[in-house]
């Protein structure tokens, strides 16, 4: 190719992924525009106008709602909320902390659960996934595939709570949390290994349903590759059954799998509300529940707006390794 | 072949390195594994996050466990429920009354009264001991002479938009000669009492408009608003209780900067800024005046007697030198605040309310949202530190889990469910308490609604609801029966008063005497009507839903038919509660140690958003709510109490059910220590006071390594 | 064999469509080799029959009462007699046994799961046809009017990205919010289920449509000036159904998982209305005191949602045939 063509494809390139930025950020405002009209027409109140407290009178009720700009129209109070978003003033119904501090912090301790995680999925999966695929049909084929199933159609919480119980019934030792409470002034190593074992479970249960699917999604990912012309040929040259199995077949298997990595992080807020709560982990998924609870439109629309702005890089992310994966996208 | 070992050997190492963790960490029995301090450290369970740590602004249960530790009020209630000094080591309860003189009114001697006459009648009778009563409370009397005054005073008028809103206009008014009688106790009879001196006449007549000199308006229609407004800025009488409090001396905050008046007069003063939205106005509204004697000595002037006053200052007391308008606007400088978040800056938005600085027991540590709140013990506290070195409240919303986790050591105390506690009733690991508190729990019906405006049919309807079975098997028999609206260990509450008894068929005959007689479908009717309604309670509490069940089933037993429905509480209360939109409801009430039921019973309490959401409208039970309020003897009280809740009692208009037991699980090893004259210690088991709290002695209990026999 | 069918061009492979029967017959000769989906297949029937017999026994003909309250009675195990000498004969429940036990208010737990398991599916159900339905539309009408422009943007530009606007959401957050902020009802449940979760229908439709769009028959028929409803009703959406009937049965089974969830979280269904959800979240706080009222719903969700997730992989194999090999 000549360089003119180079530089025509890195300018492609290039407008390929203006474009794609320029379109992300027009549905990130329908989005968020969609997400505030939602949460602000349906009924229900913050709940720092509390009218349950006997010693609030109405008046003071009108003076909080005036402080959050609840009585301005809708597209009012939007404004206010980007412009509050944007400059960092923004801040909870609730307890009147500044929002994207909150939201940080949480972020920071949903993320060893996230990886821990995703550590357990994908160590797991690709064994199983490519074990079964090797032996399909076989009795181990068939129970993975039956236990894949019955894992994703298990509801979560309800598995969670027999893991639990049966844990601290038998070991009694506590599950619940980021950490033992009390345990502080303890002995570092103690301490290190105390938090390494309440990410056991909670990642392990949140951990399930990725097992299932992404096992499934290795083994038909192998069965396909281990069809194609140039296994049989590395099979015709006489490599031995493992060289053609863990070098020509998985690495080819593996190229979709580089884009799965761009929705890992939306995955964060979604999924991770029910074992958040059972697990009473201080994450984002429970900082959104709480806020739902609370009224707490703040919060809720930032995690939202989050949630969508991750969404959308991971997207993002995804098609641009798609496009170095296969040259063929980006001549679109 | 690398990767084929890689992929397999892997997941092994992750599990290995994840399960080993597993020996690392304490149980129940050795919670001091590798972490001796475990003992030093009291950690509780909460089901909801603390919202703002701050004395004046909190309304929720878990930031007042918090506020109670850190901050200190003036008194508190001690075993018996009487008051006890904390800041405040004593004080006394006067009044002063004041007379308007009318010269418009006759005396009982045909002439008109002046400032002089009356108080020549009013010595005479005092000299010649014809009212007893009279000298035993007045202890002096003085005149002041007539005054001007101006001040400003609101009024609703109408924008450009012929929006309502308020303005304030500003108006001048004479203050007549007035007399001032200083008495040695709160006395809302006195002026009666009087009234034989100055005739039964006086001031009946009282022309209020004479003494408006100017108002700053043209507008007809304000004008009219201010001469209505006149009759309650020039009272003929008025009673003006005074508390005298002596603070102690050297106590300190947090911070080491002591105690003194200022603070208490700034706690106030903070209550009562707009800007602060304090949810406490009410209790701290009817003060006058507050006025620093000297640095440990303060009188607080009521503007009318309002006995629930004194009790108000539990309450916390902030500290003035880290919360006034310097510290302020240091804060909002450090903060580099914009002007439009300056403007409507007030102490709620101050970082104090999650940093805050009091002279409890416990200094505040740390807060991390939804997870835990640490306290620190106060070293320097005035009535000697705590002997646990951390006070934890953790946050875990679900009952299930808060069990789970005391089973395993990481928690010492929790509020059981009534269910786990008959479980660790019989488990001799743990301590176990259960014992009345302030709240009760009933079936509110609206009395508007026709339906239910009889109270026969109000009657009718707690007739069907067998309670007791509810007592035992919802409640586990963690509960007693109630009959009125008086906290039950109160003695407001009268023991003699008899429930309503269990009697379905009864309660049919009595329907049937009104007219309700069953259909051919199995629903009584009357006049083409079938008796049917709906009931609405919030989610989320699985008690209130049972309750619902039952009574539904039960009512349906008779034939009325009752359609139930739960609601997310913030709907709930804003679409039915707020609104008055509802026909009966599951609720409970938690009471404060006051008589004073006028919110939850006054008639001019039910409108829109008040808490008199039943519309209960009962003009006797009016007038003996307002006595009680007035009321400042405490035996007097009761009897008018015992009187309401009779009355209230009668009404039905709720079905009483019952006051629930607080139940509490307590780690066994945790004990009193009580040091003894010859410096050794005592262990003593903890017990529960009478209003049913564990904590009093909060500050002597200790976590032992082994459970102690007793 | 698979390989020279996959390999047939698409022409060939219309110009020989066999009768539908024949597909029919095809499909099922696949079908019935996946014994997972057969198992599956068998669940589903014994289940829409016991929803069905369950409406009429709990609601209509009253045999099994899952609302009358029997405190004495409470937390009963599985199998056990009512107590006779407190519970009225009329309160007492058939053959007076409690098949499932009991629950916290002495309800019978076999009645509720009868009556549940209609509620629970018909959440399922109706949820996805809600989904389905406005899938295949927007799907639709983004693959077959794609081109046709509206102002600036065309109609597929402007529906595909609404659908990255859905997708953008955080599904289960979102249908938390709004459930939470919503007065709540079954309706409100079902709807929200759906109106969240159409984005995949619409995607397979739109590509379908769109291939099938270039092909000879519906060009022919375009040529022969049939209406377009009916090119649209009888030739496209049919060769279109087979991804959309997949995702349908998938998606039933993650409706009645989503609302499992939200009783859990406190924002499922209101009474009356007993769904398995609600009473297995009810029951988790009984769970040392009363395992069955945790264990019963959960495994019945569990069998359930295994079922529908078995028959969906068995019809998605079936229906296509280029998974055949595999």
């Amino acid at each position: 190719m000549a360089k003119t063509g180079t530089y025509a494809s890195i300018l492609i390139m290039w407008t390929y992924i203006a474009r794609n930025i320029l379109q992300r950020i027009v549905t990130l405002i329908i989005v968020s525009i969609v997400a505030h009209s939602v949460i602000h027409l349906a009924p229900g109140e913050p709940s720092q106008v509390d009218p349950s407290n006997p010693r609030m009178k109405p008046s003071d009720i009108e003076n909080i709602r005036a402080a959050f700009h609840l009585d301005d129209p809708l597209h009012v109070q939007y404004v206010y909320w980007m412009r509050d978003l944007f400059t960092g003033e923004l801040k909870s119904f609730k307890d009147n902390q500044p929002v994207l501090p909150k939201i940080w912090q949480r972020f920071l301790n949903s993320l060893p659960l996230l990886i821990c995680a995703t550590l357990i999925i994908w160590s797991l999966s690709f064994p199983t996934g490519i074990h079964a695929a090797i032996r399909r049909g076989s009795t181990y084929d068939r129970t993975t595939t039956f236990t894949a199933y019955a894992l994703i159609s298990i509801p979560g919480f309800f598995l969670s709570y027999i893991m639990i119980l049966w844990v601290v019934n038998t070991f009694n030792v506590p599950v619940i949390g980021m950490k033992t409470f009390g345990m502080e002034d303890a002995d570092m190593v103690f301490r290190s290994m105390d938090r390494l074992w309440h990410l056991v479970i909670p990642s392990l249960m949140s951990a399930i349903g990725g097992i299932a699917v992404l096992s499934r999604y290795v083994r038909s990912q192998m069965l396909e590759v281990v069809g194609q012309d140039y296994v049989r040929t590395a099979r015709a040259k006489g490599l031995s059954e493992d060289n053609v199995i863990y070098r020509h077949a998985l690495q080819n298997a593996l190229l979709p799998f580089v884009t799965m990595f761009g929705f890992l992080l939306p995955a964060l807020i979604g999924g991770s509300v029910i074992f958040e709560q059972i697990f009473a982990w201080p994450g984002l998924g429970r900082l959104g529940y709480e806020a739902i609870l609370a009224r707490d439109f703040p919060v809720i629309l930032t995690i939202n707006f989050i949630a969508a702005v991750l969404t959308l890089v991971g997207t993002l992310v995804s098609d641009l390794l798609y496009a170095v994966v296969d040259p063929r996208i980006r001549l679109q | 072949m690398w990767i084929k070992r890689l992929l397999i050997l892997v997941p092994l190492l992750l599990a290995a390195l994840l399960l080993q963790s597993y020996f690392w960490v304490p149980t129940y029995e050795t919670q001091t594994k590798g972490n001796p301090k475990r003992l030093l450290k009291y950690i509780e369970a909460s089901s909801g996050d603390a919202k703002i740590l701050n004395p004046i602004l909190n309304a929720d249960s878990a930031s007042s466990t918090i506020v109670g530790m850190v901050f200190e009020g003036l008194v508190d209630l001690d075993e018996n429920l009487a008051l006890r000094g904390r800041l405040a080591t004593n004080w006394a309860i006067t009044e002063q009354a004041y007379l308007l003189v009318d010269p418009d009114s006759q005396l009982p001697d045909g002439k008109p009264a002046t400032s002089a006459r009356i108080e020549q009648r009013i010595q005479y009778a005092l000299d010649t001991k014809a009212f007893p009563e009279l000298n035993s409370i007045l202890l002096g009397m003085r005149r002041i002479p007539s005054e001007l005054q101006t001040t400003t005073i609101d009024v609703r008028t109408r924008d450009g938009k012929n929006k309502p809103k308020t303005t304030s206009v500003a108006i001048s008014i004479t203050i007549p000669e007035r007399l001032a009688f200083t008495l040695n106790r709160v006395d809302q009879d006195f002026f009666d009492r009087l009234t034989p001196v100055i005739g039964n006449q006086y001031g009946t007549h009282f022309r209020h408009n004479k003494y408006l000199n100017n108002v700053d308006s043209v507008d007809d229609n304000i004008v009219a608003q201010v001469k209505a407004q006149l009759p309650s800025l020039l009272n003929v009488t008025e009673h003006n209780p005074e508390i005298l409090f002596h603070l102690r001396q050297g106590v300190r905050f947090h911070d080491g900067q002591e105690f003194d008046a200022t603070d208490v007069k700034f706690t106030y003063a903070s209550i009562m800024n707009p800007r602060n939205i304090s949810p406490r106005t009410s209790d701290f509204e009817p003060i006058k005046a507050i006025e620093i004697l000297d640095s440990h000595t303060i009188k607080i002037i009521y503007k009318r007697l309002y006995s629930p006053a004194i009790s108000a200052w539990t309450m916390g007391i902030l500290p003035e030198h880290l919360l006034n308008d310097t510290a302020m606007q240091k804060e909002m400088d450090e903060r580099n605040l914009s002007e439009v978040t300056r403007e409507t800056f007030g102490m709620r938005d101050s970082t104090f309310n999650r940093n805050p600085i009091g002279v409890g027991p416990f200094r505040f540590v740390e807060w991390q949202g939804d997870q835990f709140i640490k306290l620190d013990r106060n070293e320097d506290y005035w009535e000697g530190a705590p002997e646990y070195e951390q006070y934890i409240v953790r946050i875990i919303p679900d009952s299930l889990i808060q069990e789970v986790e005391f089973r395993t050591g990481a928690i010492d105390f929790y509020s059981t469910l009534p269910h786990q506690v008959a479980r660790y009733r019989e488990d001799d690991r743990y301590q176990n308490f259960s014992n009345l508190g302030f709240g009760y729990v009933y079936i509110g019906y609206n009395n508007r609604k026709p339906l239910f405006a009889n109270p026969q049919v109000r009657r009718a309807m707690s007739m069907a609801i067998n309670v007791d079975e509810i007592i035992e098997y919802i409640m586990y028999n963690e509960a007693e029966r109630v009959t009125g609206p008086f906290p039950k260990i109160t003695e407001w509450y009268d023991e003699s008063i008899q429930p309503v008894p269990y009697d379905p068929e009864g309660a049919r005959t009595l329907l049937a005497s009104l007219g309700w007689e069953k259909n051919t479908e199995g629903w009584l009717e009357k006049d083409g009507n079938i008796f049917e309604f709906n009931m609405v309670t919030n989610s989320g509490n699985s008690i209130r839903k049972n309750i619902m069940s039952i009574a539904q089933n039960a009512w349906k037993k008779i034939g009325i038919k009752c359609n139930t429905q739960y609601f997310e509480w913030a709907v709930f209360l804003k679409d039915f509660i707020n609104t008055g939109d509802f026909d009966a409801t599951v609720l409970g009430w938690s009471m404060g140690i006051d008589p004073d039921l006028y919110q939850i019973w006054h008639s001019s309490q039910a409108g829109p958003q008040q808490l008199n959401f039943v519309g209960y409208n009962n003009p006797q039970v009016d007038k003996l709510i307002v006595r009680i309020r007035q009321e400042y003897d405490r035996v007097q009280q009761r009897t008018l109490t015992h009187k309401l809740h009779k009355i209230i009692h009668e009404d039905q208009p709720y079905t009483f059910l019952y006051a629930s037991k607080g139940t509490r699980i307590l780690d066994k090893k945790i004990v009193i220590v009580e040091p003894q004259p010859d410096g050794t210690e005592r262990y003593k088991k903890i017990y529960p006071l009478k209003h049913g709290a564990i904590q009093f002695y909060f500050n002597k209990w200790r976590k032992l390594e082994h459970t102690p026999a007793f | 064999m698979a390989t020279n069918e996959s390999a047939m061009s698409t022409q060939q492979e219309i110009a020989q469509l066999p009768p539908p029967e024949t597909q029919l017959q095809e499909f099922w000769r696949i079908l019935k080799k996946d014994r997972l989906a057969i198992f599956g297949m068998i669940v589903l029937g014994l289940l829409l029959m016991l929803a069905i017999v369950a409406k009429f026994t709990t609601e209509w003909v009253v045999i099994f009462d899952p609302s009358t309250v029997r405190l004495p009675d409470k937390f009963l195990p599985p199998m056990s007699e009512s107590s006779t000498n407190l519970i009225p004969s009329e309160d007492r429940p058939v053959f007076g046994v409690y098949l499932c036990g009991t629950d916290e208010l002495g309800r019978d737990v076999f009645a509720r799961m009868l009556q549940g398991s209609f509620v629970s599916l018909s959440i399922g159900f109706i949820a996805v046809g809600i989904s389905v339905a406005i899938g295949i539309l927007l799907g639709g009408l983004s693959g077959y009017y794609g081109n046709v422009k509206l102002g600036f943007i065309t109609v597929d530009t402007l529906i595909m990205r609404f659908t990255d606007v859905m997708l953008c959401f955080p599904t289960f957050f979102l249908i938390l919010t709004v459930v939470a902020l919503l007065p709540p009802s079954i309706y409100n449940i079902m709807i929200v289920i759906g109106v969240t979760s159409w984005m995949g229908t619409a995607r397979f439709v739109r590509a379908e449509f769109l291939s099938l769009r270039e092909q000879d028959f519906v060009v022919a028929a375009k040529a022969l000036g049939l209406p377009e409803h009916r090119i649209i009703f009888r030739h496209m959406i049919p060769n279109a159904m087979a991804p959309v009937l997949v995702s349908a049965t998938i998606g039933v089974a993650s409706a009645i998982l989503t609302e499992s969830g939200l009783s859990f979280l406190g924002f499922g269904v209101q009474p009356p209305f007993a769904t398995w959800g609600n009473i297995l979240s009810d029951g988790k706080g009984f769970i040392f005191d009363a395992p069955w009222l945790f264990f019963i719903p959960g495994f019945a969700i569990l069998i359930v949602v295994l079922a529908f997730n078995l028959f969906g992989e068995g019809l998605r194999e079936a229906l296509n045939p280029k998974l055949r090999r595999r």
